[in-house]
Protein backbone atom coordinates (compact mmCIF):
# COMPACT_ATOMS: atom_id res chain seq x y z
CA UNK A 1 0.00 0.00 0.00
CA UNK A 2 2.23 2.78 -1.17
CA UNK A 3 1.03 6.41 -2.19
CA UNK A 4 2.02 6.66 -6.02
CA UNK A 5 0.43 10.40 -5.87
CA UNK A 6 0.11 12.54 -2.59
CA UNK A 7 -1.29 16.03 -2.59
CA UNK A 8 -0.01 17.62 0.57
CA UNK A 9 -2.26 20.84 1.73
CA UNK A 10 -2.50 21.80 -1.73
CA UNK A 11 -3.86 25.65 -2.95
CA UNK A 12 -4.33 27.70 -5.21
CA UNK A 13 -6.41 31.27 -6.16
CA UNK A 14 -7.43 33.15 -9.18
CA UNK A 15 -7.57 36.82 -8.79
CA UNK A 16 -8.38 36.67 -5.21
CA UNK A 17 -10.84 33.62 -5.74
CA UNK A 18 -9.15 30.48 -3.47
CA UNK A 19 -10.04 27.92 -6.00
CA UNK A 20 -8.64 24.81 -4.25
CA UNK A 21 -7.97 25.16 -0.73
CA UNK A 22 -5.53 23.03 1.67
CA UNK A 23 -6.72 20.40 -0.18
CA UNK A 24 -4.99 16.45 0.88
CA UNK A 25 -5.48 12.99 -0.49
CA UNK A 26 -3.34 10.26 -1.48
CA UNK A 27 -3.88 7.51 -5.11
CA UNK A 28 -2.49 4.09 -4.09
CA UNK A 29 -0.80 1.68 -6.99
CA UNK A 30 -3.34 -0.65 -8.24
CA UNK A 31 -6.46 1.41 -7.07
CA UNK A 32 -9.58 3.73 -8.86
CA UNK A 33 -9.79 7.31 -6.69
CA UNK A 34 -12.74 8.75 -7.85
CA UNK A 35 -12.45 12.89 -6.97
CA UNK A 36 -16.15 14.20 -7.54
CA UNK A 37 -17.55 17.54 -6.87
CA UNK A 38 -20.15 19.89 -8.41
CA UNK A 39 -19.66 21.57 -11.24
CA UNK A 40 -17.14 24.45 -10.45
CA UNK A 41 -16.00 22.46 -7.34
CA UNK A 42 -12.27 23.10 -8.26
CA UNK A 43 -12.24 19.44 -9.56
CA UNK A 44 -10.49 19.67 -12.85
CA UNK A 45 -8.29 22.68 -10.92
CA UNK A 46 -7.19 20.11 -9.26
CA UNK A 47 -5.95 17.83 -12.08
CA UNK A 48 -4.23 20.63 -13.70
CA UNK A 49 -2.04 21.50 -10.61
CA UNK A 50 -1.00 17.89 -10.64
CA UNK A 51 -0.36 17.65 -14.29
CA UNK A 52 1.88 20.90 -14.13
CA UNK A 53 -0.62 23.30 -16.48
CA UNK A 54 -0.87 25.27 -13.27
CA UNK A 55 1.63 25.90 -10.75
CA UNK A 56 0.36 25.40 -6.68
CA UNK A 57 0.61 28.69 -4.75
CA UNK A 58 0.57 26.08 -1.32
CA UNK A 59 0.89 22.81 -0.78
CA UNK A 60 2.89 19.67 -1.93
CA UNK A 61 2.65 16.94 -4.87
CA UNK A 62 4.63 13.85 -4.29
CA UNK A 63 5.16 11.02 -6.97
CA UNK A 64 6.60 8.10 -5.35
CA UNK A 65 7.62 10.09 -2.76
CA UNK A 66 9.40 12.76 -4.70
CA UNK A 67 8.12 16.23 -4.91
CA UNK A 68 7.06 17.38 -8.20
CA UNK A 69 4.99 20.49 -7.62
CA UNK A 70 4.96 22.88 -10.48
CA UNK A 71 6.72 20.44 -12.75
CA UNK A 72 6.75 20.96 -16.37
CA UNK A 73 3.92 19.04 -18.20
CA UNK A 74 6.61 16.78 -20.59
CA UNK A 75 8.42 15.88 -17.25
CA UNK A 76 5.60 14.94 -15.82
CA UNK A 77 4.55 12.41 -18.33
CA UNK A 78 7.74 11.19 -18.45
CA UNK A 79 7.50 10.70 -14.82
CA UNK A 80 4.27 7.57 -16.48
CA UNK A 81 1.29 10.30 -15.02
CA UNK A 82 -0.96 10.95 -18.42
CA UNK A 83 -4.08 12.44 -18.66
CA UNK A 84 -7.50 13.19 -20.92
CA UNK A 85 -9.12 16.12 -21.16
CA UNK A 86 -12.63 16.90 -20.07
CA UNK A 87 -13.09 18.51 -23.50
CA UNK A 88 -11.52 16.23 -25.50
CA UNK A 89 -8.34 16.71 -27.31
CA UNK A 90 -7.24 14.73 -30.07
CA UNK A 91 -5.18 16.34 -32.77
CA UNK A 92 -8.05 17.12 -35.46
CA UNK A 93 -6.12 16.56 -38.57
CA UNK A 94 -4.57 13.29 -37.73
CA UNK A 95 -6.13 9.63 -38.31
CA UNK A 96 -7.18 7.61 -35.26
CA UNK A 97 -3.87 5.56 -35.31
CA UNK A 98 -1.69 8.98 -35.76
CA UNK A 99 -3.66 9.84 -32.65
CA UNK A 100 -2.69 6.97 -30.46
CA UNK A 101 0.62 6.83 -32.13
CA UNK A 102 1.48 9.96 -30.69
CA UNK A 103 1.03 8.83 -27.17
CA UNK A 104 4.41 6.71 -27.82
CA UNK A 105 6.40 10.08 -28.58
CA UNK A 106 8.41 9.48 -25.17
CA UNK A 107 9.41 5.79 -25.95
CA UNK A 108 10.90 6.82 -29.37
CA UNK A 109 14.41 6.60 -28.57
CA UNK A 110 15.86 7.79 -32.27
CA UNK A 111 17.76 11.52 -32.26
CA UNK A 112 16.22 13.64 -35.22
CA UNK A 113 19.26 13.51 -37.12
CA UNK A 114 18.79 9.94 -37.37
CA UNK A 115 14.93 10.45 -38.13
CA UNK A 116 15.92 13.49 -41.03
CA UNK A 117 18.68 10.80 -42.53
CA UNK A 118 16.14 7.58 -42.04
CA UNK A 119 18.87 5.61 -40.64
CA UNK A 120 17.86 1.48 -40.19
CA UNK A 121 17.61 1.91 -36.47
CA UNK A 122 15.09 4.92 -36.28
CA UNK A 123 13.17 2.74 -39.45
CA UNK A 124 13.35 -0.77 -37.22
CA UNK A 125 11.85 1.74 -34.18
CA UNK A 126 9.29 3.35 -36.41
CA UNK A 127 7.72 -0.40 -37.19
CA UNK A 128 7.89 -1.20 -33.31
CA UNK A 129 6.03 1.53 -32.58
CA UNK A 130 3.65 1.17 -35.22
CA UNK A 131 3.22 -2.29 -33.84
CA UNK A 132 2.79 -1.58 -30.33
CA UNK A 133 0.15 1.10 -31.29
CA UNK A 134 -1.86 -1.39 -33.50
CA UNK A 135 -2.12 -3.38 -30.72
CA UNK A 136 -3.62 -1.17 -28.26
CA UNK A 137 -5.83 -0.15 -30.79
CA UNK A 138 -6.58 -3.94 -30.63
CA UNK A 139 -6.99 -4.04 -27.26
CA UNK A 140 -9.53 -0.92 -27.05
CA UNK A 141 -11.32 -1.98 -30.07
CA UNK A 142 -10.23 0.56 -32.25
CA UNK A 143 -8.82 -1.39 -35.35
CA UNK A 144 -11.86 -1.08 -37.32
CA UNK A 145 -11.41 2.92 -37.33
CA UNK A 146 -7.32 2.98 -37.45
CA UNK A 147 -7.10 5.39 -40.66
CA UNK A 148 -10.75 7.31 -40.07
CA UNK A 149 -10.10 11.12 -38.90
CA UNK A 150 -9.86 11.20 -35.61
CA UNK A 151 -12.71 14.18 -34.78
CA UNK A 152 -15.12 12.09 -37.61
CA UNK A 153 -15.91 9.50 -35.22
CA UNK A 154 -18.86 9.78 -32.08
CA UNK A 155 -17.81 11.46 -28.92
CA UNK A 156 -17.41 7.72 -27.13
CA UNK A 157 -15.35 6.73 -29.83
CA UNK A 158 -13.20 9.82 -29.18
CA UNK A 159 -12.89 8.95 -25.79
CA UNK A 160 -11.84 5.77 -26.50
CA UNK A 161 -8.88 6.84 -28.58
CA UNK A 162 -8.23 9.46 -26.03
CA UNK A 163 -7.97 7.02 -23.46
CA UNK A 164 -6.09 4.78 -25.98
CA UNK A 165 -3.64 7.75 -26.31
CA UNK A 166 -2.97 7.58 -23.02
CA UNK A 167 -2.62 3.94 -22.72
CA UNK A 168 0.00 4.27 -25.55
CA UNK A 169 2.53 5.80 -23.08
CA UNK A 170 2.97 2.84 -20.81
CA UNK A 171 1.33 5.47 -17.89
CA UNK A 172 1.51 4.10 -14.06
CA UNK A 173 -1.16 6.44 -13.52
CA UNK A 174 -3.83 8.35 -15.29
CA UNK A 175 -6.19 10.78 -15.06
CA UNK A 176 -9.34 11.05 -15.97
CA UNK A 177 -11.06 14.40 -15.95
CA UNK A 178 -14.59 13.66 -16.74
CA UNK A 179 -14.50 10.61 -18.47
CA UNK A 180 -18.49 10.46 -18.98
CA UNK A 181 -18.91 13.95 -20.18
CA UNK A 182 -21.65 13.98 -23.35
CA UNK A 183 -21.74 10.03 -23.50
CA UNK A 184 -25.10 8.04 -23.52
CA UNK A 185 -25.61 5.37 -21.08
CA UNK A 186 -24.96 2.92 -23.44
CA UNK A 187 -21.52 4.70 -23.68
CA UNK A 188 -21.13 5.64 -20.30
CA UNK A 189 -21.39 1.48 -19.65
CA UNK A 190 -19.02 0.63 -21.99
CA UNK A 191 -16.34 3.36 -20.80
CA UNK A 192 -16.74 1.94 -17.25
CA UNK A 193 -15.42 -1.63 -18.82
CA UNK A 194 -13.07 -0.11 -20.67
CA UNK A 195 -11.40 1.77 -16.88
CA UNK A 196 -12.07 -1.88 -15.15
CA UNK A 197 -9.72 -3.39 -18.33
CA UNK A 198 -7.28 -0.80 -18.03
CA UNK A 199 -7.05 -1.23 -14.12
CA UNK A 200 -6.20 -4.90 -15.02
CA UNK A 201 -2.98 -4.19 -16.66
CA UNK A 202 -1.89 -2.84 -13.32
CA UNK A 203 -1.89 0.60 -14.48
CA UNK A 204 -3.80 3.44 -10.73
CA UNK A 205 -6.69 5.74 -12.02
CA UNK A 206 -7.78 8.73 -10.65
CA UNK A 207 -10.95 9.79 -12.29
CA UNK A 208 -12.29 13.44 -11.58
CA UNK A 209 -16.51 13.02 -12.69
CA UNK A 210 -19.56 14.92 -11.48
CA UNK A 211 -21.48 11.97 -12.94
CA UNK A 212 -22.25 9.72 -9.36
CA UNK A 213 -23.24 6.75 -11.05
CA UNK A 214 -19.65 5.94 -12.97
CA UNK A 215 -17.78 7.21 -9.74
CA UNK A 216 -19.93 5.24 -7.33
CA UNK A 217 -19.51 1.89 -9.52
CA UNK A 218 -16.04 1.69 -10.32
CA UNK A 219 -14.45 3.82 -7.43
CA UNK A 220 -12.53 1.86 -4.83
CA UNK A 221 -11.75 5.46 -3.02
CA UNK A 222 -13.86 8.61 -3.11
CA UNK A 223 -12.70 12.00 -2.29
CA UNK A 224 -15.54 14.40 -2.52
CA UNK A 225 -14.40 18.38 -3.02
CA UNK A 226 -17.03 21.48 -2.76
CA UNK A 227 -15.74 25.21 -3.27
CA UNK A 228 -11.85 23.82 -3.48
CA UNK A 229 -11.71 21.80 -0.07
CA UNK A 230 -12.04 18.21 0.49
CA UNK A 231 -15.74 17.81 2.20
CA UNK A 232 -15.76 13.82 2.65
CA UNK A 233 -13.25 10.97 2.02
CA UNK A 234 -14.11 6.87 2.01
CA UNK A 235 -15.09 4.26 -0.31
CA UNK A 236 -18.45 4.79 -2.07
CA UNK A 237 -20.97 3.51 0.68
CA UNK A 238 -19.29 5.93 3.60
CA UNK A 239 -19.23 9.01 1.13
CA UNK A 240 -22.39 7.97 -0.34
CA UNK A 241 -24.09 7.71 3.29
CA UNK A 242 -22.37 11.30 4.60
CA UNK A 243 -24.66 13.58 6.27
CA UNK A 244 -22.18 16.40 4.53
CA UNK A 245 -22.13 15.42 1.11
CA UNK A 246 -25.38 14.38 0.75
CA UNK A 247 -26.37 18.54 2.33
CA UNK A 248 -23.87 20.10 0.47
CA UNK A 249 -23.30 18.56 -2.60
CA UNK A 250 -26.20 16.08 -3.87
CA UNK A 251 -29.07 18.68 -2.83
CA UNK A 252 -32.43 16.71 -2.07
CA UNK A 253 -33.17 15.26 -5.32
CA UNK A 254 -29.74 14.14 -6.11
CA UNK A 255 -29.52 12.51 -2.52
CA UNK A 256 -32.97 10.59 -3.41
CA UNK A 257 -31.28 9.72 -6.68
CA UNK A 258 -28.51 8.10 -5.34
CA UNK A 259 -29.81 6.34 -2.34
CA UNK A 260 -32.45 4.41 -4.74
CA UNK B 1 -9.26 9.29 -47.81
CA UNK B 2 -9.62 6.53 -50.56
CA UNK B 3 -7.71 7.99 -53.12
CA UNK B 4 -4.70 8.52 -50.46
CA UNK B 5 -2.77 5.07 -50.28
CA UNK B 6 -2.81 5.34 -54.47
CA UNK B 7 -1.68 8.49 -54.09
CA UNK B 8 0.74 7.79 -51.71
CA UNK B 9 2.47 5.12 -53.76
CA UNK B 10 2.24 7.26 -56.93
CA UNK B 11 3.81 9.99 -55.38
CA UNK B 12 6.83 7.60 -54.24
CA UNK B 13 6.96 6.87 -57.98
CA UNK B 14 6.54 10.02 -59.55
CA UNK B 15 8.62 12.17 -57.33
CA UNK B 16 11.86 10.27 -58.14
CA UNK B 17 11.17 10.26 -61.56
CA UNK B 18 10.20 13.88 -62.32
CA UNK B 19 13.16 14.53 -60.22
CA UNK B 20 15.47 12.25 -62.71
CA UNK B 21 13.60 13.60 -65.73
CA UNK B 22 14.22 17.18 -64.46
CA UNK B 23 18.27 16.02 -64.28
CA UNK B 24 17.94 16.25 -68.68
CA UNK B 25 16.79 20.22 -68.75
CA UNK B 26 19.79 21.42 -69.83
CA UNK B 27 19.85 19.50 -73.04
CA UNK B 28 16.46 20.04 -73.77
CA UNK B 29 16.35 24.24 -72.79
CA UNK B 30 18.72 27.58 -73.86
CA UNK B 31 20.70 28.63 -70.74
CA UNK B 32 18.08 31.37 -69.73
CA UNK B 33 15.96 28.93 -69.44
CA UNK B 34 18.76 26.37 -67.47
CA UNK B 35 18.82 29.61 -64.89
CA UNK B 36 15.51 29.87 -64.31
CA UNK B 37 15.23 26.27 -63.54
CA UNK B 38 18.44 26.94 -61.62
CA UNK B 39 16.14 29.46 -59.52
CA UNK B 40 13.30 27.54 -58.87
CA UNK B 41 15.58 24.81 -56.95
CA UNK B 42 17.48 27.55 -55.31
CA UNK B 43 13.71 29.27 -54.06
CA UNK B 44 11.94 25.49 -53.71
CA UNK B 45 14.49 24.44 -51.26
CA UNK B 46 14.07 27.72 -49.20
CA UNK B 47 10.05 27.59 -49.63
CA UNK B 48 10.76 24.11 -48.07
CA UNK B 49 12.59 25.61 -45.54
CA UNK B 50 10.01 27.90 -44.03
CA UNK B 51 7.45 24.78 -44.42
CA UNK B 52 9.32 23.14 -41.50
CA UNK B 53 8.74 25.88 -39.48
CA UNK B 54 5.57 27.35 -40.80
CA UNK B 55 3.98 24.44 -42.49
CA UNK B 56 4.55 21.54 -40.27
CA UNK B 57 5.57 23.58 -36.73
CA UNK B 58 3.25 26.29 -37.08
CA UNK B 59 4.95 28.87 -36.01
CA UNK B 60 4.46 32.15 -38.08
CA UNK B 61 8.14 33.36 -39.57
CA UNK B 62 7.38 35.90 -41.82
CA UNK B 63 11.38 37.17 -41.83
CA UNK B 64 12.92 33.83 -43.10
CA UNK B 65 14.46 35.85 -45.85
CA UNK B 66 17.05 36.61 -42.73
CA UNK B 67 18.32 33.21 -43.21
CA UNK B 68 18.56 33.02 -46.85
CA UNK B 69 20.39 36.30 -46.53
CA UNK B 70 23.00 34.88 -43.56
CA UNK B 71 23.47 31.95 -46.04
CA UNK B 72 24.42 34.16 -49.02
CA UNK B 73 26.14 36.41 -47.12
CA UNK B 74 28.64 34.07 -45.60
CA UNK B 75 29.46 32.57 -48.97
CA UNK B 76 30.26 35.59 -50.52
CA UNK B 77 31.81 37.32 -47.49
CA UNK B 78 34.13 33.96 -47.27
CA UNK B 79 34.54 33.59 -50.90
CA UNK B 80 35.57 36.98 -51.87
CA UNK B 81 37.81 37.98 -48.83
CA UNK B 82 39.37 34.86 -47.79
CA UNK B 83 39.34 32.82 -51.21
CA UNK B 84 37.66 29.92 -49.13
CA UNK B 85 36.51 27.77 -51.50
CA UNK B 86 32.39 27.91 -52.35
CA UNK B 87 31.63 24.36 -51.49
CA UNK B 88 33.72 24.67 -47.88
CA UNK B 89 31.84 27.45 -47.35
CA UNK B 90 28.41 25.85 -47.37
CA UNK B 91 28.50 23.42 -43.91
CA UNK B 92 29.45 27.54 -42.49
CA UNK B 93 26.56 28.71 -44.17
CA UNK B 94 24.42 26.33 -42.99
CA UNK B 95 25.96 25.99 -39.17
CA UNK B 96 25.82 30.49 -38.70
CA UNK B 97 22.35 30.38 -40.37
CA UNK B 98 21.01 27.48 -37.79
CA UNK B 99 22.84 29.71 -34.93
CA UNK B 100 20.88 32.66 -36.02
CA UNK B 101 17.65 31.09 -36.15
CA UNK B 102 18.10 29.16 -33.02
CA UNK B 103 19.10 32.09 -30.78
CA UNK B 104 16.40 34.67 -32.39
CA UNK B 105 13.98 32.38 -32.16
CA UNK B 106 14.60 31.05 -28.75
CA UNK B 107 12.77 34.25 -26.24
CA UNK B 108 10.19 34.31 -29.11
CA UNK B 109 9.32 30.73 -28.80
CA UNK B 110 6.35 31.05 -25.99
CA UNK B 111 5.13 33.71 -27.90
CA UNK B 112 1.70 33.24 -29.97
CA UNK B 113 1.17 33.53 -33.83
CA UNK B 114 0.32 36.93 -34.33
CA UNK B 115 2.99 38.44 -31.80
CA UNK B 116 5.98 35.56 -33.22
CA UNK B 117 5.03 36.94 -36.87
CA UNK B 118 5.62 40.87 -35.64
CA UNK B 119 9.05 39.93 -34.16
CA UNK B 120 10.34 37.96 -37.57
CA UNK B 121 8.78 40.71 -39.59
CA UNK B 122 11.24 42.96 -37.24
CA UNK B 123 14.33 40.73 -37.42
CA UNK B 124 14.08 41.07 -41.42
CA UNK B 125 13.62 44.81 -41.25
CA UNK B 126 17.25 45.01 -38.90
CA UNK B 127 19.05 42.43 -40.94
CA UNK B 128 18.60 44.46 -44.49
CA UNK B 129 19.32 47.49 -42.30
CA UNK B 130 22.67 45.80 -41.14
CA UNK B 131 23.58 44.72 -44.66
CA UNK B 132 22.95 48.09 -45.82
CA UNK B 133 25.05 49.80 -43.17
CA UNK B 134 28.56 47.74 -44.17
CA UNK B 135 29.37 47.21 -40.52
CA UNK B 136 32.64 46.17 -40.33
CA UNK B 137 33.53 47.46 -44.20
CA UNK B 138 32.62 43.88 -45.00
CA UNK B 139 28.63 43.59 -46.29
CA UNK B 140 29.48 46.02 -49.00
CA UNK B 141 26.37 47.89 -48.08
CA UNK B 142 23.43 48.89 -50.51
CA UNK B 143 25.36 47.77 -53.15
CA UNK B 144 26.09 44.29 -51.92
CA UNK B 145 29.50 41.86 -52.76
CA UNK B 146 30.23 41.28 -56.11
CA UNK B 147 32.70 38.32 -57.96
CA UNK B 148 31.83 35.24 -55.73
CA UNK B 149 33.42 32.73 -57.50
CA UNK B 150 32.41 29.22 -58.74
CA UNK B 151 32.37 25.99 -56.67
CA UNK B 152 34.41 23.03 -57.96
CA UNK B 153 34.21 19.82 -57.41
CA UNK B 154 37.20 17.11 -57.42
CA UNK B 155 39.00 19.76 -59.34
CA UNK B 156 36.19 20.55 -61.78
CA UNK B 157 35.00 24.25 -62.17
CA UNK B 158 31.33 24.18 -62.23
CA UNK B 159 31.19 27.61 -64.15
CA UNK B 160 28.64 26.71 -66.83
CA UNK B 161 24.90 27.53 -66.60
CA UNK B 162 24.07 23.83 -66.58
CA UNK B 163 26.74 22.33 -64.16
CA UNK B 164 25.76 25.12 -61.56
CA UNK B 165 21.54 24.12 -62.43
CA UNK B 166 23.20 20.49 -62.21
CA UNK B 167 24.21 21.48 -58.29
CA UNK B 168 20.93 23.36 -57.27
CA UNK B 169 18.98 20.26 -58.43
CA UNK B 170 21.03 17.71 -56.62
CA UNK B 171 20.87 19.76 -53.27
CA UNK B 172 17.23 20.28 -53.98
CA UNK B 173 16.48 16.12 -54.53
CA UNK B 174 18.94 15.77 -50.78
CA UNK B 175 16.52 18.42 -49.54
CA UNK B 176 13.55 16.77 -50.74
CA UNK B 177 14.71 13.19 -48.99
CA UNK B 178 15.43 14.86 -46.25
CA UNK B 179 11.64 16.73 -45.92
CA UNK B 180 9.77 13.00 -46.57
CA UNK B 181 12.03 11.28 -44.12
CA UNK B 182 10.75 14.44 -41.56
CA UNK B 183 7.58 13.08 -42.16
CA UNK B 184 8.38 9.60 -41.19
CA UNK B 185 9.73 10.17 -38.19
CA UNK B 186 9.45 10.97 -34.15
CA UNK B 187 10.98 14.64 -34.84
CA UNK B 188 8.73 15.77 -37.61
CA UNK B 189 5.42 13.89 -35.61
CA UNK B 190 6.45 16.28 -32.58
CA UNK B 191 6.22 19.57 -34.91
CA UNK B 192 2.48 18.78 -36.19
CA UNK B 193 1.10 17.94 -32.16
CA UNK B 194 2.88 21.10 -31.39
CA UNK B 195 0.90 22.91 -34.44
CA UNK B 196 -2.27 20.65 -33.60
CA UNK B 197 -2.52 20.77 -30.13
CA UNK B 198 0.75 22.63 -27.58
CA UNK B 199 -1.03 21.29 -24.61
CA UNK B 200 -2.20 18.19 -25.39
CA UNK B 201 1.32 17.70 -26.84
CA UNK B 202 3.26 18.64 -23.17
CA UNK B 203 1.03 16.15 -21.96
CA UNK B 204 1.96 13.20 -23.97
CA UNK B 205 5.40 14.35 -22.87
CA UNK B 206 6.47 16.82 -26.06
CA UNK B 207 9.18 19.41 -24.78
CA UNK B 208 7.96 22.51 -27.10
CA UNK B 209 10.88 24.76 -26.20
CA UNK B 210 13.50 22.29 -27.74
CA UNK B 211 11.37 20.65 -30.19
CA UNK B 212 10.33 24.33 -31.73
CA UNK B 213 13.84 25.69 -31.23
CA UNK B 214 15.27 22.43 -33.60
CA UNK B 215 12.70 23.31 -35.80
CA UNK B 216 13.63 27.20 -36.31
CA UNK B 217 17.29 26.04 -36.39
CA UNK B 218 16.42 23.16 -39.14
CA UNK B 219 14.73 25.54 -41.47
CA UNK B 220 17.54 28.14 -41.03
CA UNK B 221 19.65 25.53 -41.84
CA UNK B 222 17.82 24.58 -45.09
CA UNK B 223 17.44 28.16 -46.18
CA UNK B 224 21.37 29.33 -45.37
CA UNK B 225 22.11 26.42 -47.65
CA UNK B 226 19.89 27.58 -50.16
CA UNK B 227 21.39 30.94 -49.85
CA UNK B 228 24.57 29.76 -50.59
CA UNK B 229 23.06 27.97 -54.20
CA UNK B 230 21.82 31.75 -54.47
CA UNK B 231 25.53 33.89 -53.91
CA UNK B 232 26.83 31.60 -56.57
CA UNK B 233 24.51 31.98 -58.91
CA UNK B 234 23.98 35.07 -58.80
CA UNK B 235 28.02 36.17 -58.29
CA UNK B 236 26.47 38.75 -56.35
CA UNK B 237 24.39 39.67 -53.17
CA UNK B 238 23.20 42.64 -52.13
CA UNK B 239 20.21 43.45 -49.20
CA UNK B 240 18.06 43.99 -51.66
CA UNK B 241 17.40 40.42 -52.81
CA UNK B 242 16.80 39.69 -48.99
CA UNK B 243 13.99 42.18 -48.07
CA UNK B 244 10.71 41.81 -45.79
CA UNK B 245 8.86 41.28 -49.32
CA UNK B 246 10.66 38.74 -49.92
CA UNK B 247 9.91 36.80 -46.40
CA UNK B 248 6.08 37.33 -47.05
CA UNK B 249 6.39 35.74 -50.70
CA UNK B 250 8.29 31.99 -48.84
CA UNK B 251 5.17 32.63 -46.39
CA UNK B 252 2.60 33.23 -49.28
CA UNK B 253 4.45 30.23 -51.26
CA UNK B 254 3.55 27.73 -48.20
CA UNK B 255 0.26 28.84 -47.29
CA UNK B 256 -1.17 29.15 -50.75
CA UNK B 257 0.46 25.56 -52.49
CA UNK B 258 -0.14 23.74 -49.09
CA UNK B 259 1.06 23.66 -45.15
CA UNK B 260 3.34 20.78 -44.59
CA UNK B 261 2.72 19.37 -48.36
CA UNK B 262 6.29 18.82 -50.41
CA UNK B 263 3.90 19.28 -53.68
CA UNK B 264 2.27 21.80 -52.72
CA UNK B 265 5.25 23.81 -51.45
CA UNK B 266 6.72 22.96 -54.95
CA UNK B 267 3.90 24.28 -57.17
CA UNK B 268 3.68 27.26 -55.12
CA UNK B 269 7.11 28.05 -55.99
CA UNK B 270 6.57 27.29 -59.30
CA UNK B 271 3.60 29.84 -59.26
CA UNK B 272 5.52 32.36 -58.09
CA UNK B 273 8.92 32.64 -59.34
CA UNK B 274 8.59 30.46 -62.88
CA UNK B 275 5.35 31.09 -64.30
CA UNK B 276 5.87 35.08 -63.99
CA UNK B 277 9.16 33.98 -66.51
CA UNK B 278 7.14 32.61 -68.95
CA UNK B 279 4.86 35.22 -69.35
CA UNK B 280 7.59 38.06 -69.48
CA UNK B 281 6.08 40.61 -70.47
CA UNK B 282 3.24 40.19 -67.41
CA UNK B 283 6.54 40.46 -64.56
CA UNK B 284 5.39 43.15 -63.38
CA UNK B 285 2.13 42.19 -62.96
CA UNK B 286 3.35 39.45 -60.75
CA UNK B 287 2.43 40.41 -57.36
CA UNK B 288 -0.81 41.41 -59.00
CA UNK B 289 -1.32 37.90 -60.37
CA UNK B 290 0.31 36.20 -57.34
CA UNK B 291 -2.23 38.19 -54.94
CA UNK B 292 -5.48 37.77 -56.70
CA UNK B 293 -4.52 34.15 -56.80
CA UNK B 294 -3.80 34.17 -52.85
CA UNK B 295 -7.13 35.45 -52.29
CA UNK B 296 -8.65 33.33 -54.55
CA UNK B 297 -7.00 29.86 -52.96
CA UNK B 298 -7.75 31.67 -48.96
CA UNK B 299 -11.45 31.51 -50.19
CA UNK B 300 -11.85 28.64 -52.36
CA UNK B 301 -9.13 26.34 -50.68
CA UNK B 302 -8.01 27.53 -47.62
CA UNK B 303 -6.08 24.13 -46.93
CA UNK B 304 -4.15 24.74 -50.06
CA UNK B 305 -3.63 23.79 -53.85
CA UNK B 306 -2.11 20.46 -53.09
CA UNK B 307 -2.98 20.01 -49.45
CA UNK B 308 -1.21 17.83 -46.88
CA UNK B 309 -2.76 13.69 -47.21
CA UNK B 310 -3.31 12.03 -44.16
CA UNK B 311 -1.34 9.25 -43.82
CA UNK B 312 -2.93 6.12 -43.76
CA UNK B 313 -1.68 2.70 -42.47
Amino acid sequence: MSALLELQGVGISFGGLRAVDDLSFSVTEGQIVGLIGPNGAGKTTVFNMITGVYRPKTGRVLWQGREITGAKPARIARLGLRRTFQTIRLFAEMSVFENVRAGCHLAARQHWWEGLLGLPGQRREEAELAARTHEILRRLDLDGVADAPATSLPYGVQRRVELARTLAGQPKLIILDEPAAGLNDAESAALNETIFMIRETGVTILLVEHDMNVVMRVSDHVVVINFGRKIAEGDAAAVRADPAVIEAYLGREDAEEVAA
Amino acid sequence: MRGAPLGGATGAVAGPVIWAAGLALPFALDSSWVSIAAFFAIYAITALSEDVILGRAGMFDMGHAVYFGIGAYVTAILNTTLNVPILLTLPLAMLLAAAAGALLSAPLIRLRGDYLLVATIGFNAIFVLAMQNDPGGITGGSDGITGIGVPSLFGLQLESQSAMFWLDWVVLGAVLLVMRNLDRCEFGRALRYLKQDELAAGTLGVDARAVKTLAFALGAALAGLAGTLFAVQLSTVSPSSFVFTESVTLFAIVIVGGQGSIPGVLLGTALMFVVPQIFRGLAEYRYFVFGIAMVAVMVLRPQGLLPRRRAVT
